[in-house]
């Protein structure tokens, strides 16, 4: 593989920002806008009261909203955003037990060169059920997950919620690999990032990225197991899967694992969001891997202790 | 150059060729065979190709291109069927291939039980990606099912996969928990849960009769009559080394081919490594023995000194959020010490083995960041004995100190916002408030704050915060703990088995802390009681947690022969009765006592004997008397109205319904009862558990009384006017005694802690006593019947000797 670095416009996600509570408001922690400066400077100026925009209704609603179209909607900085390309939106809250930590938001850009999906998977009568999602012009993929539950362990969803553990998941368009393998095959969906979203209360919230080969959500994914139980009292955390386009596979190559990747507090990027529990998104750098310019990470929390760090690089 | 032929590409052989390219690429040519179309893969790592966690690319160890670069002639898709080893040559399909060394790296093939049906199509053992692929096509077909026999480590992982494909997976597991030979009971236990979670349904014990199908499998067959829907049967049940060509030409065998330490075959030319060979006794199965071999052998083709050594190993199951470990020798044995850590609320469990000072085992579910530690203490056999105290907090807590090993020290350096009781999130500076606004007790605490008071795991550690904070101000309660293995009494046991369902043995040991992994001789009994009294449809009976009387079924006597008794219904028997009991102990040379108990005991049976025995008195149409039982022994009657001029109803007649009703039955000591048939009492009613007085205007029933190392008069429950209300009566007081009582507590004993006020305030309610009744029916549907009969049938094989040492003397 070459060495350059790979193009930044070819991927779903195009945009993240974190904003974090501060005085009764959310406000701007991190953003990476890098091919949209007017949305930038847009955000920056920006903070949200409880229910008011994207981050303050995940706030107020205390679970994860796809937004599929800003026009028409209670979201506040619009025109910016299509100035910059981008038509929709995911907005992920991060809870320690019932305390919001921060919300991470993630904008995308679907046309007929961008193909992707973002699900949310919601508790429903012993399954889980789609509650909301956003699928650009996959219409049957999208009619197929209207259609389709989930039991305890069952498909990606299943599996996530299940195991509360993130899975991304491989060859979603191979027909016997994924429910709706042949819908994701028509619209060159290859890779699925399931993540255990959770929330105040007893609802489960599974959040799936579905990313194609073309323009995948990311280049590359990493999961890191930051639990107590695995890596000890010590915040640090462990490299259990990934894939990189660069790279290829990132998992440890025998099992039990010899020498597995680690990383400790504060150590680059992910050792940021160790350090702070927060979400954390970087542009250029140190700590980026050769050849990304860009990642956003988010850390899952079981309990009121973070569990699990997921990490996209662009 | 040196010509170098490998059959089989495996990872054993690719780490070979990796080590031989990397030091000397210019030593040997190579030509390597391989029976499946590809070369070498990550084989460990199908189960997650299955799952979907990976793509069968990533797992891809060496490509075309690799085999190109390293100038090694591939013979993929090609079976070898022989070799010559006079003229040195291997015989591919398409042709022979010359060697001046030979490595046979054939790997293993999955154990396919030879059940009917097992070579229907639909049927796959689980060892490459054709097996891989075969179950992938058929979770595309939506809502279709999978039986998984086997357990292990591999079925486990096949079953996740499944799952997470959609199919409904079923794990079938002939022994009694899952991953037997890598996890002891109470992790297995919890990987049951977790996986049941995953919606997986997991049937341990479970045997397969047949698998059937029109032209496919479809269905999948138990001895038991169980018949599970299989659109795919995966069989996982073990791997068997593939050595047949190495046995074909000639080659040493053992279970496999035998190999030294250089990996060299009883052929000096001949070389083998991986799961085909035999080493030192041992065969291989997992991957790290694989690359210490394939290291010894790449360096002693190169010229190096090395030598193969087994090493311990440890295994990690790959079914994602599944946290387990073990390493080592995990067996019971004398000498060995057990070390426990339970956290209920967190699912995690911890043993350690502890042997001459040195730990030779780990078993950990659910918490396993510290195993590479306690593995690194197995294998370099550390002396442990300075840290033993606090060797399951592992390397953290190591040198910590008076707080490390005095646990009041350790509770009194908790900060107040540690958490005490997880169940309703209680802290330390909780209770610490509760005590400094006037509560000096467990039972103040509990009512204040809560803590302690729902699974109760956690009051040992309240009752240290109290201890910590009152010092000789507070007493610690005086209910004893049931034994060592946990803080909880009987009645705590009692009640948090029917609150939070505990079905299992495994589930008490683990939802309620216990400090041993699977009990001890005290708590085992009474709580295989508890499990049998609330649970009689769900739970087995274990045998092994039954003291050595019950287990056998008849009282062991002091010169180590056995008593036999058979039930006498009511006192009544019969001519023919009375001459299969004569015969039998001619037969079996007994000495005959007629008991108090209105019954004929045979004394001096040998163990042997037993089955022999009870199959005559069976035939003669008599049952057990359980003389030996913490249930229903006898029921006395005098001749009643039939015979005696003073009787006022047929006190035999309803003795023996009432025995009839109530035998079989598990309660927590020894029930007696009697039946008089007028006050004159010849049947001694008043000093048994239950005893029925009959009366002109029908029957006093008294409870309580007792006739032994205590004796005491019943004490009147009721009076009643017919038969079935007698029978009413006794079967719920039966029943509430059976529920409420503490293992081996009599009867007598138990009212006087509960008051016989509250029994007779508890059966007068007809709503409650009609529900005790329907809850004894349904116990006495399971354990109303003849334990000799199920012993003749089922367990003969337990009262013979070991070994017949005459017969082979002879032979």
């Amino acid at each position: 593989m070459n060495m350059h670095t790979l193009p930044v416009s070819d991927t779903f996600v195009r945009v993240a920002e974190v904003w974090v509570p501060k005085d009764g408001r959310l406000v701007h922690a991190e953003g990476d806008y890098a091919h949209s400066p007017a949305f930038a400077a847009a955000s920056v100026a920006e903070s949200f009261a409880k229910g008011e925009g994207l981050p303050g209704k995940v706030w107020e609603s205390g679970k994860p909203i796809v937004l599929k179209e800003f026009d028409g909607s209670y979201f506040k900085r619009r025109d910016a955003a299509e100035e910059a390309g981008l038509t929709s939106a995911v907005a992920i809250p991060v809870f320690a037990e019932d305390t919001l930590k921060a919300v991470l938001v993630l904008f995308c850009s679907a046309d007929a060169d961008h193909m992707g999906a973002i699900e949310i998977w919601e508790y429903m009568e012993e399954r889980l059920t789609l509650a909301d999602g956003y699928y650009g012009g996959a219409t049957r993929f999208e009619a197929a997950s209207k259609n389709i539950s989930f039991s305890h362990g069952q498909g990606l969803p299943g599996g996530v919620w299940s195991a509360n553990t993130p899975i991304l998941k491989r060859d979603i368009g191979r027909a016997g690999s994924f429910l709706r393998s042949e819908q994701a095959a028509e619209v060159g969906l290859k890779t699925g990032l399931g993540l255990p979203i959770p929330t105040p209360g007893d609802n489960v919230f599974v959040l799936t990225l579905l990313s194609a080969l073309n323009t995948p959500i990311a280049h590359r994914f990493e999961i890191w197991d930051a639990r107590p139980e695995c890596v000890g009292a010590t915040r640090q955390a462990q490299l259990i899967d990934g894939l990189c386009k660069r790279e290829g596979a990132l998992w440890a190559q025998q099992n039990p694992p010899v020498d597995p990747t680690m990383v400790s507090a504060w150590m680059g990027p992910i050792g940021k969001v160790l350090g702070t529990g927060l979400p954390y998104v970087q542009r250029e750098g140190a700590g980026l891997p050769a050849g990304y310019t860009s990642m956003f990470a988010l850390p899952i929390y079981h309990e009121a202790d973070l569990a699990y760090v997921v990490a996209c690089y662009l | 150059m040196q010509k170098l032929v490998i059959i089989g590409a495996g990872m054993a052989s690719g780490r070979m060729l990796e080590h031989i390219h990397e030091t000397d690429p210019a030593a040997f040519s190579v030509t390597i065979f391989n029976a499946e179309p590809r070369g070498n893969y990550n084989r460990i790592m199908l189960s997650p190709v299955l799952a979907g966690d990976r793509s069968f690319e990533e797992i891809i160890t060496h490509d075309d291109d690799w085999y190109a670069q390293n100038k090694v002639t591939t013979r993929f898709g090609e079976r070898v069927t022989g070799i010559d080893r006079e003229r040195k040559v291997v015989i591919g399909e398409q042709g022979e291939v010359p060697y001046d060394k030979l490595i046979l790296a054939t790997g293993s093939t999955p154990f396919i039980i030879p059940v009917p049906g097992h070579d229907l199509p639909g049927v796959v053992g689980y060892r490459d990606l054709e097996d891989t692929n075969a179950m992938i096509d058929a979770a595309a077909n939506q809502g279709a099912s999978a039986v998984v026999i086997g357990g292990g480590l591999l079925g486990l992982e096949a079953a996740a996969g499944l799952r997470m494909r959609g199919m409904e997976v079923t794990v079938l597991h002939i022994a009694g928990h899952l991953m037997d030979r890598q996890l002891d009971e109470a992790a297995g236990y919890l990987l049951k849960l977790d996986l049941e979670k995953r919606g997986i349904k997991v049937m341990t014990e479970a045997n397969t009769k047949a698998i059937v199908g029109e032209g496919k499998a479809e269905k999948v067959l138990l001895d038991d009559g169980t018949e599970l829907a299989a659109d795919i049967v995966v069989m996982a049940a073990g791997i068997r080394p593939a050595g047949q060509l190495g046995q074909q030409a000639g080659l040493e065998m053992g279970r496999a081919i035998k190999v030294n330490a250089q990996m060299q075959t009883s052929d000096p030319d001949i070389y083998a490594v991986g799961e085909c060979v035999e080493f030192d006794e041992n065969i291989f199965g997992l991957v790290a023995p694989l690359y210490d071999q394939a290291k010894v052998l790449a360096n002693t083709l190169l010229g190096q000194e090395d030598a193969f050594t087994v090493r311990e190993l440890s295994t990690k199951l790959k079914v994602t959020g599944c946290d387990l470990f073990s390493a080592g020798d995990f067996a019971e044995g004398e000498g060995r010490e057990d070390i426990v850590f339970r956290d209920p609320k967190r699912r995690v469990y911890k043993r350690l083995i502890v042997e001459d000072d040195k730990l030779i085992g780990a078993v950990m579910y659910g918490d396993t960041a510290d195993s590479n530690w306690f593995f690194g203490l197995i294998k370099d056999g550390t002396n442990i004995e300075e840290m033993r105290e606090t060797l399951i907090f592992g390397p953290s807590f190591q040198g910590g100190g008076a707080a490390a090993s005095d646990p009041l020290a350790a509770v009194a350096a908790l900060p107040l916002d540690a958490e005490i009781c997880g169940c309703n999130g209680v802290c330390k500076g909780d209770i610490i408030s509760a005590i400094e606004g006037g509560v000096t007790t467990l039972d103040g605490v509990r009512m204040t704050t809560k803590a302690s008071a729902s699974c109760g795991t956690c009051t040992g550690l309240v009752e240290q915060v109290l201890a910590v904070s009152l010092g000789d101000g507070f007493e610690i309660s005086k209910e004893k703990p049931v034994c060592k293995c946990t803080d909880l009494t009987h009645e705590d046991v009692r009640r948090l088995i029917k609150s939070q369902e505990l079905k299992s043995q495994p589930a008490v040991w683990q939802e309620l802390a216990w400090k041993t992994p699977n009990g001890c001789h005290v708590c085992r009994p009474a709580i295989n009681y508890y499990l049998i009294s609330d649970w009689p449809l769900e739970y087995q009976d274990d045998l092994q947690s039954r003291f050595v009387n019950e287990r056998n079924h008849a009282n062991i006597q002091k010169d180590g022969t056995y008593s036999v008794m058979p039930r006498m219904w009511g006192g009544m028997t019969t001519p023919d009765e009375l001459i299969a009991v004569a015969n039998a102990a001619k037969k079996f040379n007994a000495a005959v006592k007629v008991t108090g108990g209105q019954r004929i005991d045979l004394l001096g049976i040998k163990k042997e004997d037993l089955p022999a025995i009870w199959s005559d008195l069976n035939e003669a149409g008599m049952v057990s008397g359980h003389a030996y039982t913490k249930g229903l022994r006898t029921v006395k009657t005098c001749v009643g109205t039939d015979w005696c001029r003073f009787g006022t109803q047929d006190s035999t007649g309803l003795g023996i319904k009432l025995e009839k009703k109530l035998w079989g039955s598990w309660t927590p000591h020894k029930v007696k009862l009697g039946v008089s048939g007028c006050p004159r009492n010849c049947a001694e009613a008043t000093c048994k558990d239950i005893g029925i007085i009959c009366v002109d205007s029908g029957y006093q029933i008294s409870v309580a009384g007792a006739a032994g190392m205590d004796v005491k008069m019943t004490e009147s429950l009721v009076d009643v006017a017919t038969e079935a209300e007698v029978e009413e009566w006794v079967s719920a007081f039966m029943q509430l005694y059976r529920e409420n009582a503490k293992y081996l507590d009599r009867a007598y004993k138990w009212v006087d802690k509960v008051g016989l006020d509250w029994v007779k305030e508890e059966l007068s309610n007809p709503d409650t006593r009609k529900a005790l009744v329907e809850r004894f029916d349904i116990s006495q549907s399971v354990y109303r019947k003849d334990p000799w009969a199920d012993h003749i049938r089922n367990r003969s094989e337990q009262y013979q000797h070991l070994a017949d040492l005459t017969e082979e003397a002879v032979a």
